[in-house]
């Protein structure tokens, strides 16, 4: 996509989005679902950017989110630190953590990357679980159970008034939507485009993909670390149950949806996921048959996500959108 | 202490047997095709859970039976879910991550449909051989020895196969020059589904291997596809004689690990070891680029 | 025995060649001249059922095999012998030998077959039980061809079999192409440069930017100064 309709876009979800207060502000269950809806939109643009633009297929995401999560949770409550700073000094954790995992990464292709980055979410469960969790204060298997809300200027943001906390998360995930727009407009996206198709070529060109990626590793887990943990400062409690399958797979059905790779799909998918999932809630036990059921339906019919589907409706639009 | 160790040695030889076993399977497919799945842990459980169906028929009682028929059912679903769900993103540029996204949905689908349909609760499968071996203090199951003996036998089998069976050959041949097989006149997408669908016998059978030790769970599979997608790595993807080895390492490196520091600590111990490996060798240990 | 009909291919968008006619008859040789890159790969291959995008029509015996894949050509008996050989590395010579008799057509000859290359190659036979990656340029390519010659083909399609080779292995290589000829198969031979071959041609094609810029017999092409200089070598 050309790079003014994604601006255009993104422009119309966030207007959308912001009056929708207007019409369920009063209804608190309907405003959860649309602050989780912002939240996840954030991580799944993340992802979007790892996976879909620089074509690393990290399978960390999740498990960024739940370190800045943690992170700010525990920084706030044993080193007293204000949530609104903790959720930054989160970002950075989460960030220096990416970097590390980064740079194994940096050698490795395709199925090994994603081997690595898929090894940090299974070991952070017996890690936040054991001995040294505990030391952490990750509270064990029983996990953290009161999470100081977020405040800012005096000011408590109480998970029972949520439409200020939608306003917070709305601002936030407008910031973040807009720094990967820049990420992907920039000389930084093309740089990504061009590794993907051909690595060895692109640096010939002196394009360093070990920098490219680097950065691309570090600001992905920080905005992810971050969103996590306003996340936890949201929530109040916190346990490893986060680390299941069925989030991961939820987080992979918003890019299925949305379209891998084709930025600002993954918000619209975080949307229609989140709300979508929500509604399957009553149905208990069957919910996640039914999206296992979904990414299988989805990735067959429906391969390049909504946004895929639009280009492909609008053939003539599309070949002024790629040129 | 010498007889302790002489157990640990014994049961990682033993759990080892069975990783190479399901780790070859894997290691299989990404050689033949390129294409990872994530659903082959669900697969091991549904091998499980195929073996805990057909023991619950009155005239079948013994394992040799069930092997004869869990074999051809899971070689089915095997060749019918890469037909349905891998062959036809294949066209596509971006199909790697697709093949890892869809099967990835495919074990969520798997799994909860065992919870729904079995029940969360463990389910074991009677023992293959009763009885032990003693020598004063030191002790060795048969039925041990039985796991040990079928899965080397279920990879001589399939050593077998490669090399002395049209089918097999073909699978050789994709996997070394997929152009020059399709010149010689080699199906490649019969060759994908075959190699999906005895890559699921094998991590099947695995799966009926181990539950009588490890009983069978919905979710029991993910480790096994961590570990089997560890040790595939470890000996570098695509490599068979790499993933043999490379299974036993890690079957007696847990095994160590479990008894020296706990077994919370073995899956990081895998991972630490596998970085290193990585760190040092990025295409695993026999591995090879491209 | 083949015929070909505005014959066009594509490698994604890229149009390699444009309206290609062209027939070879029962028991001729006819040899593809042209520029490396001007396509003549692709129109072996396309012909082989080894190219995804095509338009135009091939027929094999008034059969129309447009678009069949090459697991059914190879089935019917037409081969194609890659010029950068395409073996099977971590096989030995006999095990790629019998992978060349791998369609249904070819299973039952495989035996008769092997002797008969074996005759063809002593050098082969010899080597039967090293691995194909050991083997030197020019046995690789005896490899080819002998595989090749195990699919029991009506028709082969050789790309560039002298490509490479020492002049007197260029010889051995016109040597055989001879030897295949007189048993009764029908080539199609991509070659520049070895004139051992270019005698045994019927009939000789150009092709230059995806086009036949050239059509004619030995004398034609002997009689134009430009193909002798370049092509040639004469």
């Amino acid at each position: 996509m050309e790079h003014k309709p994604i601006a255009l876009l993104l422009a119309g979800i966030w207007g959308i989005v912001a009056i929708l207060p207007l019409f369920f502000g009063s209804t608190n269950f309907i405003m959860h679902i649309l602050i989780m809806c912002l939240i996840w939109s954030v991580v799944a643009s993340c992802w979007d950017l790892i996976m879909g633009f620089a074509g690393i297929f990290s399978f960390g995401q999740v498990a960024f989110f739940v370190i800045g999560a943690y992170s700010s949770a525990i920084l706030s409550a044993k080193f007293g630190i204000a949530p609104i700073f903790a959720v930054f000094c989160a970002g950075g954790i989460a960030a220096a953590l990416g970097i590390l995992v980064g740079l194994p990464c940096l050698k490795l292709k395709g199925a090994y990357i994603a081997l690595v980055t898929f090894a940090v979410h299974m070991i952070l469960e017996p890690v936040l679980k054991g001995t040294i969790g505990r030391a952490l204060g990750t509270g064990g298997s029983r996990g953290i159970l009161t999470i100081a809300p977020m405040k800012i200027f005096g000011f408590t943001f109480s998970s029972s008034n949520p439409v200020p906390y939608f306003y917070l998360m709305l601002l936030v995930a407008i910031i973040c939507s807009a720094i990967i727009f820049i990420v992907i407009k920039s000389k930084w996206g093309t740089a990504f485009l061009a590794l993907k198709d051909a690595e060895d070529f692109a640096s010939c060109l002196g394009v360093s993909s070990y920098k490219y990626k680097l950065m691309v590793f570090a600001l992905t887990s920080f905005l992810t670390g971050m969103i996590g943990g306003f996340y936890a400062h949201y929530i109040g409690m916190l346990s490893t149950r986060m680390l299941g399958i069925d989030l991961f797979v939820t987080l992979m059905i918003i890019l299925v949806i949305g379209g891998v790779g084709k930025f600002p799909g993954a918000i619209i998918g975080a949307f229609i996921t989140i709300a979508f999932n929500e509604m399957l809630s009553p149905i208990g036990p069957y919910r996640p048959i039914i999206l296992g059921a979904m990414v299988v339906m989805l990735v067959l019919i429906l391969p390049d996500g909504i946004v895929g589907l639009v280009e492909k409706l609008f053939p003539k639009k599309q070949h002024e959108l790629t040129h | 202490m010498f007889i302790e160790i002489i157990d640990v040695i014994i049961s990682g030889l033993i759990n080892g047997s069975v990783y190479a076993l399901m780790a070859v399977g894997l290691t299989l497919i990404y050689g033949v095709s390129k294409a990872f799945n994530f659903a082959y842990g669900s697969l091991y459980s549904l091998g499980g859970y195929i073996a805990f169906l057909l023991f619950s028929l009155a005239w079948i009682n013994n394992y040799l039976l069930v092997f004869c028929l869990a074999a051809p059912i899971l070689l089915v679903i095997g060749f019918f879910l890469e037909k349905l769900l891998v062959a036809p993103l294949r066209k596509r540029d971006d199909w790697e991550i697709k093949v890892m996204m869809i099967t990835l949905g495919l074990a969520l689908f798997l799994d909860n449909s065992f919870q729904v349909v079995f029940g969360a609760r463990m389910k074991s499968l009677p023992t293959m051989l009763e009885g032990s071996f003693e020598l004063g203090e030191f002790i060795l199951s048969y039925q041990d020895v039985a796991i040990f003996i079928f899965s080397i036998g279920g990879i001589l089998l399939f050593r077998w196969f490669l090399n002395n069976t049209r089918t097999g050959m073909s699978v050789r041949a994709v996997a070394q020059n997929p152009e020059g097989a399709q010149i010689v006149g080699i199906p490649k997408e019969f060759v994908f589904a075959a190699t999906f669908a005895i890559s699921t016998v094998m991590v099947g059978m695995g799966g009926i291997l181990l539950a009588q030790k490890y009983f069978i769970t919905p979710t029991g599979g993910w480790d096994i596809l961590v570990k089997a997608w560890v040790i595939t790595a470890f000996g570098g993807m695509g490599s068979i004689k790499g993933s043999l080895y490379a299974a036993f390492i890690v079957g007696m490196l847990e095994a160590f690990v479990g008894w020296h520091f706990g077994m919370t600590w073995t899956l990081i111990a895998l991972f630490a070891v596998l970085l290193t490996t990585l760190a040092v060798r990025p295409q695993g240990l026999m591995g090879k680029w491209g | 025995m083949i015929k070909i009909q505005s014959l066009n291919a594509f490698y994604n968008d890229f149009h390699v060649l444009k309206d290609i006619s062209l027939e070879v008859k029962k028991g001729q040789v006819v040899v593809i001249l042209g520029p490396n890159g001007h396509g003549k790969s692709t129109f072996l291959k396309s012909i082989c059922g080894l190219v995804d995008k095509i338009t135009g029509k091939i027929f094999y015996d008034q059969e129309d095999i447009t678009g069949l894949k090459s697991e059914k050509l190879v089935n019917k008996g037409i081969t194609y012998i890659a010029e950068n050989r395409e073996l099977f590395p971590e096989m030995t010579v006999l095990e790629n030998l019998k992978l060349g008799a791998y369609s249904k057509s070819a299973r039952p000859h495989e035996k008769k077959n092997l002797e008969k290359v074996f005759s063809l190659f002593p050098r082969l036979a010899a080597r039967k039980s090293q691995l194909a990656s050991t083997m030197s340029g020019g046995e690789a390519r005896m490899l080819a061809i002998a595989r090749g010659l195990m699919s029991n083909a009506k028709f082969l399609a050789i790309d560039e079999p002298s490509l490479g080779l020492q002049p007197n292995l260029r010889n051995e290589v016109a040597r055989i192409i001879k030897e295949i000829n007189s048993q009764g198969i029908t080539l199609l031979v991509v070659e520049q440069n070895t004139p051992r071959i270019m005698e045994l041609a019927d009939k000789f094609y150009v092709l230059e930017e995806g086009r036949i810029s050239f059509e004619g017999s030995k004398e034609d092409a002997l009689g134009n100064d430009h193909l002798k200089e370049i092509f040639l070598g004469i």
